[in-house]
């Protein structure tokens, strides 16, 4: 009798989360494990799949360069949008460090973006963006040769990127001006005390302190923007040629475009595996220096 | 090396003025503390000192220096803060080297000064550490060590022992009065307690509302309180104080000199029938609540005494007497009467019922 008790104590837990396991089963490791599956197979939904090893793997690096061209541009973007979303954010948290009225306004003003449709702000842009937009407007009043932005291959990535840190910017902001804000003021004023200067205080006491929430941001930044889509499929449709496709939009073409299942599934493979790299790197590296209270 | 005068001080925050007019001369080499209920402007006083909340007009001479426009790192002081602000970034040395590494102090040089600091509080075994490792009256000695270690003329202490245990408290008050005597420097510091006041304090000053009530010896402060505030804030349980029978002037006296009697005495000067209420064993000591028996209303509160006797028991009616020279005396403003011809007058209308 107690036996039994003891054993649908233990089974308790495993029916408690049992709901939610079913559900990551049918929507997450599902479909991740089919994903790496389909991979070695050359499939497009219609015919017959036949095994093909890692010809996929072999096509999407060393035959077709579009997604060599997706996945440096993809490295591009996470590179710049991160550092500078972590650097303007950290900027603008410093600033707005002081409680004034004006402060307040440009703090709110600052997160408006944030919960714009980005749909609605990839329009506006590709508005303000235009070849007879308002940006070359301004440039023109200036008498700067006007911009291509969004249709010119040297410029459509920095472009996006430019709407992705416009967007982002307020958020990032406003964590950092939380965590700056918490910082006790005596640490300052014991710094004051100890005659270190300003920039020395900064280096010493403030970015240390800070150090968990940039850490946090750097994973969740990195990764979001190696899941950039929405942005590039609206304004620049990866082009012009391949000069801002990334990673995401190009594994969305080869699926839901040309049908090509299993360099999709190759494709977003290859994600999986840099995400998870990153993560233990970070983790692993970066984990150590940063401090925990 | 460390004299510290305020010469008409004022200070607001927004439009409350926290402190008006302020002359004060701190002496140099002493333990002052600044003693004073919440809000009284002591904590404000000691960051003026340390120029982390400068005064809002007046001017402020440390060692005979206008030191106004002087940053706090060039003061020559030093502070401890009630929460210790330690930087938990740093390990123990570095939180004791940084302030020597902003001065540009050469590392061996530097290595010999933590190693000294460390020593007298006691850190050696943990200078690898991190804050977060420590306890908390270990954290209180790296402030302390931090604070050492740069060799200041003044040291500020901001109620350094507020957030340790009691017994831990006691404790350190010894290990600091021991470090005054070593470093023989300026102490500043900060308290509301006023036992930490009278147990470590040269000379107390005693502020309430933005104002010093009275800047003396511990001893002078507790024997010769300048008005009722003083007379009431410091010793505990409080001085006794209430009205005369004139309605005007006000009588007190302490607890510890109250002597209680079964029989009437005849040798006392002010003398009461009372009731005891409470009893409250502290082992050396008895406190006792007593009701005064008369139905005069300047009488109505009960009196505190404090007694080696613990005979007397709840509710029995007994005598309480208290001798010519125990007597204090204090005009309609609450400051002290110290002629001896007002207390001639004074004398019959405290003579007991009759």
């Amino acid at each position: 009798m107690k036996k039994k008790v003891n054993i649908l104590r233990k089974l308790f837990p495993y029916v408690m989360v049992i709901p939610t396991m079913i559900l990551l089963a049918v929507f997450v490791f599902y479909p991740l494990v089919n994903m790496v599956y389909l991979s070695f197979f050359d499939y497009n939904l219609i015919k017959e799949k036949t095994f093909c090893g890692l010809d996929n793997y072999y096509r999407i690096f060393f035959i077709q360069t579009d997604f060599r061209d997706a996945f440096l541009n993809t490295l591009i973007y996470m590179a710049g949008t991160t550092f500078f979303l972590l650097f303007l954010g950290l900027v603008f948290a410093l600033w707005l460090q002081r409680d004034s009225k004006f402060n307040a306004i440009a703090q709110r003003l600052m997160f408006f973006p944030n919960i714009c449709a980005g749909l609605a702000i990839s329009l506006i842009f590709q508005w303000l963006m235009d070849d007879e937009g308002l940006f070359n407007m301004v440039l023109g009043f200036f008498d700067i040769a006007p911009l291509r932005w969004l249709n010119d291959s040297t410029t459509s990535l920095l472009s996006v990127m430019i709407v992705a840190i416009w967007k982002g910017i307020g958020y990032y902001a406003l964590i950092l001006l939380s965590s700056v804000k918490s910082i006790p003021t005596e640490l300052i004023e014991a710094a004051d005390l100890d005659d270190a200067g300003k920039i020395r205080t900064f280096f010493k006491i403030t970015l240390p302190m800070l150090s968990p929430q940039l850490f946090f941001l750097l994973i969740t930044l990195t990764i979001n923007s190696f899941k950039v889509f929405d942005s590039v499929r609206l304004m620049t449709g990866g082009g012009p040629g391949n000069s801002s496709d990334v990673l995401v939009y190009w594994i969305y073409r080869y699926s839901m475009e040309y049908n090509k299942y299993g360099l999709a599934c190759a494709g977003g493979t290859v994600l999986l595996v840099i995400l998870l790299i990153l993560t233990v790197v970070y983790f692993r590296v970066i984990g150590k220096k940063v401090h925990y209270q | 090396m460390g004299e510290i005068v305020f010469k008409n001080i004022c200070k607001s925050f927004g439009d409350t003025k926290v402190i008006e007019n302020l002359d004060l001369t701190i002496k140099d080499g002493e333990f002052t503390v600044l003693v004073g209920a919440s809000g009284c402007g002591k904590t404000t006083l000691l960051r003026m000192i340390a120029g982390i909340g400068p005064a809002t007009s007046g001017e402020l001479y440390i060692d005979g220096e206008e030191v106004t426009d002087i940053p706090p790192g060039k003061r020559g002081i030093a502070m401890v803060f009630q929460n210790y602000a330690i930087y938990p970034t740093m390990t123990v040395r570095g939180n004791i080297e940084f302030g020597l590494k902003n001065k540009k102090i050469p590392k061996s040089e530097r290595d010999r000064l933590i190693a000294d600091a460390a020593e007298v509080v006691g850190l050696t075994p943990y200078l690898n550490r991190m804050p977060s490792q420590l306890s908390g009256g270990q954290r209180q000695r790296v402030a302390l060590a931090r604070a050492m270690v740069k060799t200041p003329s003044v040291f500020l202490l901001d109620e350094p022992l507020s957030n340790l245990d009691a017994k831990l408290r006691v404790a350190m008050r010894t290990e600091l009065i021991e470090l005054h005597h070593r470093l023989k420097t300026t102490f500043v510091y900060v308290t509301h307690d006023q036992t930490e006041a009278m147990s470590m304090a040269d000379t107390i000053i005693l502020m309430d509302g933005g104002k010093i009530q009275q800047m003396a010896a511990p001893e002078v402060i507790y024997n010769d309180p300048n008005n009722i505030f003083t007379a009431q804030f410091i010793g505990t349980p409080p001085m006794n104080v209430h009205k005369m029978r004139d309605d005007v002037n006000y009588i007190g006296y302490r607890p510890e000199k109250i002597q209680i009697f079964r029989d009437k005495p005849t040798d006392c000067t002010y003398v009461r029938k009372v009731k005891v209420i409470t009893r409250e064993m502290l082992g050396s000591e008895t406190l006792y609540k007593l009701q005064i028996l008369s139905d005069a209303e300047n009488e109505k509160e009960p009196i505190m005494s404090k007694s080696l006797d613990m005979s007397f028991a709840v509710d029995e009616e007994v005598y309480i007497g208290v001798p010519k020279e125990d007597l204090y005396y204090f005009d309609a403003n609450k400051m002290r009467i110290r002629e001896t011809d007002m207390l001639e007058r004074l004398y019959c209308t405290t003579e007991g019922d009759k």
